[in-house]
């Protein structure tokens, strides 16, 4: 389909070779859902893995509660994305919460609200996303903490090994194959963003990505089946050669066991 | 059975309608399926394209051309011929000289104002905005009442919404988006100029910013003094049971009123039905000055396409429904064009950059014409 100049609603159709790439990298729109994607996988992947490694070994820690933190983390990923994005929507508002957050600590929000000003809108869905993905993702660290012998901690005590030792060559080392997983499940699901957009820009104020200018290409603007597939197929690419990446980067030396 | 695609927050009248057509007519039976606003469009995409859409369809104007460009709708211009001095709205479904869709209401936009805040801000009941200089100072002066006062609804980027909010200041001022033989795009004439420089300095100087629910929010709480919307507001007021002290009027113009956005619902036949003899009883039936009434009655519809449903009592009783009345006489639709869907999205961003992003007027009006003209080669 993404060789071929076919429309959703008309019968007749041909084969266009490699048109539909070349158009699309040359449409101005689709460069900017690329490098709108690009920031949103490279700003939310990092800091979600690390605010939930940080959160993981947090509530691994034995205190009074620690059930209602793990509960309260997790919260979030298991409510509707849509009804999360509406609240957000409000939050965001020029007079919401946020905003009233950013003035009391002396910052100034933006002058329309934060997801129609273009130098905060991304980067707003973006702390969304952090937000409510990142109890997920403390989970799976969490299982995986719980999968660590408490013997090596306890002989790397010891030996006098500090808290900070015991992450650098014990936790992190054996969370490794974990982290992994989170990161190439967490980079394909960023890059496939698109409701938090639906619902709270529409593709506005500079938010547009690439599932996004897919939807917005093959179904509700001009069913142009033929590019919106091709769009589809380089996104497809794009995630293919990220995760080839990611797990010869990151499996590069095998955990210690 | 006749299929029909409809919206589900006017079902309640539309089914009494059904029920009252499946009496008169034993022999035909009617299913009626919702249609979303939001999500219509692509609903219907998907059952003409698979081949299984219904036989009665209800579309906005803006969307006829494009599926009369791809053969999805039926010609009904032999079967209208009584009819079209009865009905307004025609041209909205007229592409290529071919009716495709039957007019049922028609839609547009005037401009609503708090007549408590024009009072704070020192105009006596009897001033009423009738040109940009007008609006803008009015504006100005209930913005300036304090920090929880805004002259002027100023619509967030949003789909579908922001263009409809510019096109009455391009018309007023005298600017068309496309010569009239639709050939040449002229969104960037220095009337479309001059429409969008007001729009930026009613924005710059008294907007509160939100999208169209957000507006009328706060239009309804009183913190801004001018919107412009359509006739929803006033059931929303009289459902909600709102208190505010109401100003209608004709969109203000230059130095006189000015054009407004007209649009509407229409009823169009599938092409490849096979009930199109029920499906078009069934369209005349829905469409006939009572059915009209009644259902512009229950949903506090201001325009009904049929001439004599107009001359109801009803709609001389209330006199924001005469303002709107009066405006569809002054309001212009888009262009029936199969591309019309780019060059609303092509219209809006460049609102958008001029009103939130800073370009200038000129610049972004030329850049919207040349990706308008590029579009339709």
């Amino acid at each position: 389909m993404g060789f071929s100049n076919k429309e959703l609603l008309r019968a007749d159709w041909q084969w266009v070779g490699l048109q539909n790439y070349v158009t699309l990298f040359k449409d101005e729109h689709f460069l900017s859902a690329l490098g709108n994607t690009f920031v949103f996988v490279v700003g939310t992947v990092p800091i979600t893995t690390i605010l939930a490694l940080g959160m993981a070994l947090l509530v691994n820690r034995k205190f009074r509660g620690r059930g209602i933190f793990r509960a309260g983390y997790f919260f979030p990923s298991i409510t509707s994305m849509v009804v999360i994005a509406l609240i957000f929507q409000e939050l965001y508002r020029r007079d919401g919460y946020v905003a009233m957050l950013a003035t009391m600590i002396g910052l100034t929000p933006p002058e329309y609200g934060f997801l129609i000003d273009k130098s905060t809108a991304l980067y707003s869905i973006m702390a969304m996303d952090i937000w409510m993905s990142v109890g997920y993702y403390m989970l799976i660290f969490l299982a995986g903490l719980k999968s660590i012998p408490d013997e090596l901690y306890e002989a790397a005590r010891m030996q006098g090994a500090s808290f900070f030792h015991q992450l650098r060559y014990i936790t992190i080392p054996i969370l490794r194959p974990v982290a992994l997983f989170i990161i190439v499940i967490n980079s394909i699901k960023s890059f496939q963003v698109f409701v938090e957009i639906y619902v709270m820009t529409g593709g506005k104020s500079d938010t547009m990505s690439m599932v996004y200018f897919v939807y917005e290409n093959g179904v509700t603007k001009a069913f142009q089946f033929g590019y919106a597939s091709a769009a589809a197929i380089i996104l497809f690419a794009i995630i293919g050669v990220f995760s080839i990446m990611q797990f010869s980067i990151l499996k590069r030396r095998e955990p210690i066991w | 059975m006749v299929a029909i695609w409809t919206d589900p927050a006017i079902k309640p009248t539309i089914r009494e309608m059904v029920s009252d057509f499946e009496q008169q007519n034993p022999d035909i039976k009617v299913k009626l399926t919702d249609l979303t606003w939001s999500h219509g469009h692509e609903k219907i995409v998907l059952a003409f394209a698979s081949g299984r859409g219904p036989d009665v369809v209800e579309l906005g104007s803006d969307w006829i051309a494009q599926f009369a460009e791809n053969g999805q709708l039926t010609d009904i211009s032999a079967d209208i011929a009584s009819d079209s001095a009865e009905y307004q709205g025609w041209s909205m479904a007229n592409y290529n000289g071919r009716i495709m869709a039957y007019p049922w209401f028609l839609g547009t936009r005037v401009l609503f104002g708090n007549l408590d805040l024009m009072a704070k801000a020192g105009y006596d009941d009897t001033f009423v905005p009738v040109s940009w200089p007008q609006l803008l100072e009015a504006s100005k002066k209930i913005s300036a009442l304090g920090p929880k006062y805004y002259g002027w609804g100023s619509n967030a980027p949003e789909k579908h919404r922001l263009y409809k909010k510019y096109l009455p200041f391009l018309w007023s001022a005298g600017g068309q988006i496309l010569t009239d033989d639709g050939k040449l795009c002229v969104i960037a004439s220095t009337y479309a100029i001059d429409g969008l420089t007001i729009y930026k300095m009613l924005h710059d100087s008294a907007g509160y910013v939100a999208k169209q629910r957000g507006i009328e929010d706060a239009f309804l709480d009183g913190k801004v003094g001018f919107i412009i919307s359509g006739d929803w507001l006033l059931k929303r007021i009289e459902k909600e049971n709102r208190k505010i002290n109401l100003l209608s009027t004709l969109i203000p113009g230059p130095t006189l009123p000015g054009r407004s956005f007209k649009g509407g619902e229409f009823l169009a036949i599938n092409a490849k039905s096979e009930k199109k003899e029920a499906a078009m009883k069934f369209v005349r039936f829905i469409t006939s000055p009572e059915q009209q009434i009644k259902f512009c009655k229950a949903n506090r519809s201001a325009n009904p396409s049929s001439v004599k449903a107009q001359q109801d009592p009803y709609f001389a009783s209330n006199d924001h429904i005469q303002t709107f009345i009066k405006q569809i006489r002054l309001a212009k639709h888009p262009p029936v064009d199969p591309d019309w869907v780019y060059m609303e999205g092509i219209i809006e961003q460049a609102v958008e950059d001029v009103v939130f992003n800073g370009e200038p007027v000129a610049e972004s009006l030329r850049k919207a014409r040349h990706e308008i003209e590029k579009q339709r080669k």
